[in-house]
């Protein structure tokens, strides 16, 4: 039945669903993942990094992108089509402050995205944006924000989301482990943001990429050694977890 | 025939009519007016010796060869004949595949005794007499220190038409006594059907389909209706029921098709089932084995990231 209401973007079938936008998503799920946490002082973005190809500039490869000073988004899905969207909203980012004399607010450039995204769900001729993007920065009253858009065109604010490829896994360890004491400080936001990544990336550290930012201050891109400190930290503590936990069994049965 | 959008013009041109679709393709419909000429139909459907030619040309090109690759002689009966076992282990996909080959062939000496060649339209190229093994064959093998062991590594796809020949090439036509057959295969999970929202469903995971005659307990739950199982695996179980042969398939349903380090670790619990128990001997190096080959087979895609 589906393949007969699947042609057109503008087509409902009998049962109201949108197909095409539905087949969206399915293309964002081949992307990577991609895992954005909310702190009290602190916004973090984790990707799980492709490996990049030898003869590939690995500089030219990346999922995690500034919008403008104080807003970036991480996106999974179809590159050229984030490519597109984001360029429009840098864009979109430089009118506003030349026009208002504002920067954006994070909540804006997220509905401008979104609007973009349903313009091409109510088209005919075109198909949906095949990205999600999670967009993360700091407004001027000082409130960190998270946000998240799919290919249908809607936004919602979180406080710790992930999209691509085993979200739903990364998701459920969000939900179990974001914890006000997990956003504590800076150092723990960061160290959850890894630990949800691990759950699903192949080759541990390597593989990920971070960004943060703080407020009043600019996007920071963490290096390979910094988040490979922060991988033997989080696997230090993991190891004294289990030792902690094995010796309460044993005293429990001695 | 019913179209996306109500014809907008129709001509009546001999038998057909002619239709415009809402996008502007015109295309033949039957005309349900019915026709007084029979028998200028039939003199049209009558077949040429080219036709005919034609048709055996298409048909020695979708032949199904069973051969051994270091003597490049064919097998003259079914493989099943030549190499009777008591474990038949197929892998179709590359998941499977994957899994198999690091799991099980890499605990004990594998020897290749045969391997199926096949040509269908979803080979890329259109040579077929240069085919490459990992687009056209089904490789087997068994076990030098047990040679009832016998393991099938296919990771071509078989068409509709080329199934019956490769069942009867490998089975033969026959029953078979005190054989075992276990089926591993991949399925995309939005082939999976179910009452519950598919947002809710962990994939991968595991389901098991069996004959008749499989008494022992599954590895994993059964899979429910009206899910059914498509293309080789299908045919192999069809004989296995017919045949009375117990055979089990696991299928794994997944939202990665190409090779994917968590799909080929779903297949995992089927380890302890009694068909594979004595064959895997060292996990950690299967894991390892099993890393090495994410890395090497990875194709640089730069459409999705």
């Amino acid at each position: 039945m589906a393949s007969r209401y699947d042609r057109a973007i503008t087509v409902f079938s009998p049962d109201g669903h949108l197909f095409q936008v539905e087949y969206a998503q399915e293309a964002v799920k081949k992307g990577s993942t991609a895992v954005g946490i909310r702190g009290t002082d602190i916004v973090v973005l984790g990707v799980e990094k492709k490996s990049v190809a030898k003869l590939q500039d690995e500089r030219t490869v990346r999922k995690i992108c500034a919008l403008d000073d104080h807003v970036c988004m991480a996106f999974a899905g179809l590159t050229a089509d984030a490519r597109v969207v984001i360029n429009r909203a840098r864009v979109e980012c430089q009118s506003h402050k030349l026009t208002v004399e504002d920067p954006v607010t994070v909540e804006y450039i997220t509905r401008f995205i979104a609007t973009l995204k349903q313009k091409y769900t109510q088209s005919n001729g075109r198909r949906p944006f095949g990205i999600s993007a999670l967009i993360v920065g700091f407004d001027d009253d000082g409130i960190p924000r998270l946000y998240q858009t799919d290919p249908s065109g809607t936004y919602h604010a979180w406080k710790a989301n992930a999209i691509g490829r085993s979200a739903k896994t990364v998701r459920e360890f969000l939900e179990k482990n974001y914890t006000e004491d997990a956003i504590a400080n800076d150092n723990e936001a960061i160290k959850l943001a890894i630990r949800a990544l691990l759950e699903v990336v192949q080759s541990g550290g390597k593989n990920i990429e971070l960004a943060i930012i703080r407020r009043n201050q600019p996007l920071k891109m963490f290096s390979a050694k910094e988040i490979e400190l922060q991988v033997t930290e989080i696997e230090k503590e993991k190891e004294e977890a289990e030792k902690k936990k094995s010796k309460k069994t044993t005293e429990f049965l001695g | 025939m019913r179209r996306v959008g109500a014809p907008r013009s129709c001509r009546d041109v001999g038998q057909d009519t002619m239709a415009a679709t809402f996008f502007g393709e015109v295309v033949r419909t039957p005309c349900r007016a019915g026709t007084e000429d029979q028998e200028e139909e039939e003199e049209g459907r009558r077949e040429t010796a080219e036709d005919r030619e034609v048709r055996r040309q298409l048909s020695r090109k979708r032949e199904v060869r069973l051969f051994r690759r270091q003597t490049k002689t064919s097998l003259e009966v079914s493989l099943l004949e030549k190499y009777p076992c008591s474990k038949f282990i197929i892998a179709i996909g590359n998941n499977a595949v994957a899994f198999l080959s690091s799991f099980v062939m890499n605990s004990g000496v594998w020897e290749e005794v045969g391997c199926a060649k096949l040509w269908n339209e979803w080979c890329r190229t259109t040579d077929t007499t240069h085919l490459s093994p990992a687009e056209a064959f089904c490789v087997f093998y068994h076990l030098k220190s047990n040679p009832s062991v016998l393991l099938c590594q296919c990771s071509c796809y078989v068409a509709e038409d080329q199934q019956y020949q490769w069942l009867e090439k490998v089975f033969g036509s026959c029953a078979r006594k005190n054989m075992q057959v276990t089926v591993l295969t991949c399925r995309h999970v939005t082939d999976y059907k179910t009452s519950e929202s598919t947002s809710s469903l962990h994939s991968p995971f595991l389901k098991a389909l069996k004959t008749q005659n499989f008494k022992e307990p599954p590895c994993c739950p059964l899979l429910e209706q009206p899910n059914i199982v498509h293309d080789l695996p299908a045919a192999v179980l069809s004989y296995c029921q017919v045949w009375k042969i117990p055979a089990v398939l696991y299928l794994c349903y997944t939202d990665v098709m190409k090779l994917d380090l968590i799909t080929v670790e779903a297949f995992k619990p089927i380890l302890s089932s009694r068909s594979l128990k004595g064959l895997v001997k060292n996990i950690p190096q299967s894991t390892e084995i099993l890393k090495k080959l994410m890395t090497t087979n990875e194709i640089q895609s730069n459409i999705y990231t």
